[in-house]
């Protein structure tokens, strides 16, 4: 696994933000035009959309509405955007908070709660993992618990850190590393189970 | 599948998703509403700041009128419960205006936040500023 983390961090990048400013558009959003807001919706939403949808445990219905909302905030916080970054990334930053506040307030729920105290014991999880489908890998991510599906999907697939994502999640670094490490030693097991 | 096809495959998953359906008119429906309680957001906040601005201005129009009326002692403060005052000390009517817009501005942010501490505080310096001048008025003659 250490072999794993370490080519996690090389192998790893975040999505590179958009290669055209859109720093025009959202100076007219920003004005209130809605028809720029619709222009950055249509070019960013996709993006968005994916990241939620892994995040929500790849359940549509629950990545429509925190599309949604994720871009209603943006609207709401377009004031403040401070043209530091692309708005790519900015709007993709606030959307994976908008899925993770979700999880957060889902933590509340004891179901959850029981879900991550009883994440098994990982020294018989190194089953060989065979090569799997995108919809059973898909799958197997969805199943997890949702903290650890948070962790696993933002440092494996989008390539954050531990250290943003413990801010983003409200856990210490550690807590972090030790939910990565859990989850895939469930997702080795749930796809290494399978005939 | 080995460690480097692991992270491939989870990278594989990072890709840009077509929601499956057109979410904009949604969205668009939406901003109406965020748009709409963003302004009375915004409104709600002006009383607040016209009040501490006419405090403000009270106090600077009181400290005034400390300046403009010598004080020659105290014989107890008057009552707050008159709603209105009209001193007739022409040096003092500018103040008692500020101070009675002052303290309606705030009776009325108070109705839409009865537990604020801040206007509270703002609502009894005013009302403190207002009878000293009633005072320094009744010691004036």
């Amino acid at each position: 696994m250490n072999a794993l983390c370490l080519a996690a961090t090389s192998f790893m990048q975040p999505e590179l933000p958009v290669a055209t400013s859109d720093d025009d558009v959202v100076r007219a959003a920003i004005g209130g035009d809605r028809k720029a807001f619709e222009t950055l919706y249509r070019k960013h939403s996709d993006r968005v959309y994916g990241a939620i949808l892994r995040l929500a445990a790849f359940d549509h219905a629950r990545a429509e509405d925190l599309t949604q909302e994720a871009f209603i905030r943006a609207w709401q916080k377009l004031d403040g955007f401070r043209f530091e970054s692309a708005f790519g990334t900015w709007v993709y930053r606030l959307a994976v908070n908008v899925a993770l506040m979700s999880i957060r307030a889902r933590n509340a729920d004891p179901v959850s709660i029981v879900d991550d105290e009883h994440l098994p014991d990982i020294a018989d999880l190194d089953n060989p993992v065979r090569a799997v489908e995108r919809d059973e890998l898909e799958k197997a991510i969805a199943a997890l618990p949702p903290r650890a599906r948070a962790v696993l999907v933002l440092y494996d697939v989008e390539g954050w850190k531990h250290e943003e994502i413990a801010i983003e999640l409200g856990m210490a670094v550690g807590s972090s590393k030790a939910q990565l490490h859990r989850a895939r030693g469930l997702l080795r097991r749930a796809l290494g189970d399978k005939p | 599948m080995n460690d480097l096809d692991y992270l491939r495959q989870m990278r594989s998953l990072n890709r840009p998703v077509a929601p499956r359906r057109d979410l904009w008119a949604g969205i668009e429906a939406r901003l109406d509403e965020a748009t709409v309680a963003a302004v009375p957001r915004r409104r709600r906040a002006q009383p607040w700041l016209m009040a501490a601005a006419i405090a403000g201005v009270a106090v600077l129009g009181g400290s005034l009128g400390l300046h403009l009326v010598a004080p020659t002692g105290s014989d107890g403060l008057a009552s707050a419960s008159e709603v209105h005052w009209k001193p007739t000390d022409p040096r003092l009517s500018g103040a008692a205006v500020e101070l009675d817009a002052a303290r309606m501005e705030l009776t009325q942010a108070m109705q839409d936040s009865p537990d604020s501490a801040a206007l509270q505080r703002l609502l009894l310096k005013t009302e403190r500023q207002r009878d000293r001048l009633r005072n320094l008025e009744k010691q004036a003659g």
